[in-house]
């Protein structure tokens, strides 16, 4: 089972708002994904907690199998 | 919930390394192209580090994981004790120089550290962040 792009982008944004969010299919299947994440939720936090933020938005597409794989880039605005 | 001694081993496993690595397969015969990659860059700057296979018991060490440092996917990256993170945080931090930073190791040169086209073309590679339903 596949997702939308466009829907993972819109979980990502919902739960991060004013995310700036680019969304990628690495391999054609469309569950082997690329996430690019600008936010300034994520001034000040590590690596990890800006990498768990953007897994939890999209947590439930990984429970039911939506999504393989998530390549995950984040960064702060500015 | 995952099993409550399964949980303490782990715990007990990652505060007794200073750098530990779960990952599928063997760091010389790994099963996952994340894992290798990992892999690659621990070898690369001279680490040293133990390694995990998480493969004979993946569902529970995900359990046991998720509760532990709220992640669940692997490779996951320990170090004293504190999740650093999977493989793209990883490499990213070993690109930046924090990695050699942290772990008190020299930098190595850029094409050291990147293997990764014929690395990403392995037929063993397996789907890394697949969580169970």
């Amino acid at each position: 089972m596949a997702i939308a792009l466009a829907e993972v982008r819109l979980l990502i944004e919902a739960s991060l708002p004013g995310a700036e969010v680019e969304v990628s299919d690495q391999t054609g299947s469309q569950d082997h994904l690329e996430a690019t994440v600008t936010a300034a939720q994520f001034k000040g936090l590590s690596r990890i907690d800006q990498h768990r933020l953007v897994k939890k938005a999209v947590q439930a597409r990984f429970d039911d199998g939506s999504i393989h794989a998530l390549t995950i880039k984040t960064g702060v605005p500015g | 919930m995952a099993e409550p001694e399964l949980k303490t081993k782990v715990e007990e496993l990652i505060n007794d390394h200073e750098v530990l690595l779960f990952m599928k397969g063997t760091p010389e015969q790994p099963q996952c192209g994340f894992s290798m990659r990992v892999v690659h860059v621990l070898e690369s700057m001279g680490i040293e580090y133990a390694a995990l296979d998480v493969l004979p018991a993946l569902d529970p060490l995900r359990q046991a994981t998720g509760e532990i440092a709220d992640w669940r996917t692997f490779p996951q990256l320990y170090v004293k004790g504190e999740l650093v993170g999977g493989c793209d945080i990883v490499e990213e931090m070993a690109e930046s120089g924090e990695l050699a930073e942290m772990l008190g190791a020299r930098q190595p040169a850029a094409e050291e550290l990147t293997a990764k086209q014929e690395l990403q073309a392995d037929p063993q590679q397996s789907p890394p962040m697949q969580i169970e339903n």
